[in-house]
């Protein structure tokens, strides 16, 4: 009998794998590798030491920018989680799929679907208006343009966990005459909990790493971390935006570990 | 994340940003191209005036100017280059500030008192100028390097070991004055010769990058088109390393400091226009982004690795040479957009 049928075992998926690794992580590790050099270049190694990360800690604009970041981040996480979770109750918590339902996930995944740019600039001239007439020009544009596009990255696992839930314990706690709120927090929410802090952490994580839509939508001195990035390529690059990167890239990892960790314990 | 871990973060965040401004009188919002603005400027001038200075950072011409036309943006000063500057003058976006009446307009050196972006000087004042022109390490190649033939039609030495910096316009303006063209008049005959010569070149050409500095410091290029304080740059980090003048002719470029229509600090945006023009702080400027910056007398103050460089002080014998750079019109330009798909293929 021929040999059972093994993804494994397919002849150069071992090396299309490797390849992929390469690709992703091999820039990633030259990258950091190169946060650590002495000398002023990323290219010429001239052996180990933390200058360029003291020198970006001590940058009073790395840190405000980064600061900024989680900030916006932070606000934007919570804020498109919650909303998230109540699009995908009221999305799926129905008795029967009805008309008009795709074209709701359609319409809530919209900035998945949309291109950035498009959003961008569409963004920039709406706000601009409301920057005249209001003249406010506060932090509160990038924080609702964040909550916006991390939306539908918070709403995907949401959703995903509640079409795996069926409605038999939440009509169970309403026979036993549980009130509808007192079945959600009782019931479908700690059923929920994995899904809510993926979804955030997702979102978290989007917002931090958004470029075109912060270039446009920023205000005076409201430069994020990415977008303080973007400025300093252009003219030259020093080990310090290399150490920046390891920092910036240190908060993704770090937030994405914690997220793991809390959520294998509870499962 | 819970929201007792998040609302110190923020309440740290506002108090960071607001605490600053609380102390000065004044306030003036600058928005500029990143990595371009001397911290030391900056706090000179807040302390001079009691002003506090904010710094946001713009990646593009393209990007600044689409911000500012919107409107709302709440910025005082912008830097546009020269081939935008009319552009932005044009579309009634930057206020006509007079610079030549201020107090510290006699130190504009010459040449930079009214230049044809902004004849007379109505909106604008100097803040960086540069060159585009090529850059060898001569001890790979001993022979000519100003001229464009290193490029476009290199030495065996140099063939395979070629970067060109990916900035259409520079590229094909270069190729134009190596055919002996003009600019923008669009002559199909030349415009023929150009893309013959840029696609048969392209074989040694190794790349088409903007990250020159630490290939050529480290040898994996041997040439490369660039600006001048690049060029600056690599030289001090790998003494071979030259910077060529081409004959055939090149390119000036500049940013300039205007004042925006809907600013809401006006006269402090002024002042700044008039504080750049003092030859001490113009070399701040010079010293942090290590471009040239069109003020008489900065030279004094200039750090001494760029007082004599002959990467900003352009060589007497090769003034002649240089023209401002511009922005075609825009048939001209479709016929360099498709030399430049040409290259690409």
């Amino acid at each position: 009998m021929a040999e059972r049928f093994d993804v494994r075992r397919q002849r150069g998926f071992s090396l299309v794998a490797a390849l992929c690794f390469a690709l992703l992580y091999l820039p990633i590790a030259v990258l950091v590798v190169f946060a650590f050099n002495a000398g002023p270049s990323v290219a010429r190694w001239e052996g180990v030491s933390l200058v360029w990360f003291e020198k970006a800690m001590a940058n009073e604009a790395v840190v405000e920018a980064a600061l900024r970041s989680l900030t916006i981040a932070s606000f934007a996480a919570v804020c498109a989680t919650v909303l998230a979770t109540l699009a995908a109750l009221a999305t799926t918590r129905v008795a029967r799929p009805y008309r008009g339902l795709a074209l709701k996930y359609t319409l809530i995944n919209q900035p998945l679907v949309v291109p950035e740019i498009v959003t961008a600039v569409a963004l920039l001239i709406v706000f601009a208006r409301v920057k005249v007439w209001t003249g406010y020009s506060g932090l509160g544009y990038l924080l609702l343009a964040h909550t916006a596009f991390c939306i539908p990255f918070a709403y995907l696992p949401i959703r995903a966990r509640l079409e795996s839930m069926d409605l038999t314990l939440e009509r169970a706690a309403a026979d036993l005459y549980a009130t509808p709120w007192r079945t959600f927090v009782h019931v479908t929410l700690p059923l929920l909990r994995p899904a809510i802090l993926a979804g955030a952490t997702l979102a978290f994580v989007i917002s931090l790493d958004d470029v075109v839509i912060t270039e446009f939508v920023k205000s005076g001195g409201q430069d994020t971390l990415p977008t303080w990035m973007l400025g300093q390529i252009r003219r030259s690059t020093s080990p310090e935006m290399n150490a920046i990167s390891t920092g910036f890239l240190a908060i993704s990892v770090v937030v994405v570990v914690v997220f793991f960790l809390s959520s294998r314990k509870r499962a | 994340m819970t929201t007792s871990r998040i609302l110190p973060l923020v309440a740290a965040t506002l108090l960071a940003t607001s605490a600053g401004a609380a102390l000065a009188a004044g306030e003036l919002q600058i928005y500029n191209w990143g990595n371009y603005t001397s911290p030391e400027l900056i706090e000179k001038f807040e302390k001079t005036y009691d002003v506090k200075v904010t710094i946001t950072d713009y990646d593009s011409n393209d990007t600044a100017l689409a911000k500012v036309r919107q409107g709302g943006h709440g910025f005082d000063i912008a830097m546009p280059s020269h081939n935008y500057l009319p552009i932005w003058i044009a579309e009634g976006l930057v206020l006509e500030t007079d610079p030549g009446s201020m107090e510290n307009f006699g130190n504009v050196a010459p040449e930079w008192r009214d230049p044809e972006f902004d004849p007379g000087r109505r909106f604008s004042v100097p803040w960086a100028w540069g060159t585009v022109g090529v850059v060898v390490d001569t001890d790979d190649y001993k022979g000519d390097i100003n001229t464009w033939k290193v490029v476009f039609d290199p030495p065996e030495e140099l063939k395979g070991r070629i970067n060109i910096v990916p900035e259409m316009n520079d590229v094909i303006y270069a190729a134009i004055k190596y055919h002996g063209g003009k600019n923008c008049d669009g002559d199909l005959e030349v415009l023929k010769k150009v893309r013959d010569t840029l696609v048969a070149a392209k074989p040694h050409w190794v790349a088409m990058e903007y990250n020159t500095i630490d290939k050529m410091v480290a040898g994996d290029f041997a040439a490369t088109t660039d600006w001048n304080g690049s060029a600056l740059r690599q030289r001090l980090q790998k003494p071979s390393i030259n910077y060529g003048y081409p004959v055939e002719g090149f390119a000036y470029w500049s940013d300039n400091v205007v004042v925006l229509k809907d600013a809401k600090n006006v006269e402090n945006a002024r002042l700044f226009q008039n504080f750049v023009m003092d030859p001490e702080n113009a070399a701040m400027i010079s010293a942090f982004n290590r471009y040239a910056n069109g003020i008489s007398g900065s030279e004094a103050y200039m750090p001494d690795d760029m007082k004599d460089a002959p990467e900003v002080v352009v060589p007497e014998a090769f003034r002649g040479n240089a023209e401002f750079s511009r922005t075609c019109p825009p048939e001209v330009q479709d016929l360099y957009t498709r030399i430049w798909t040409d290259l690409q293929k």
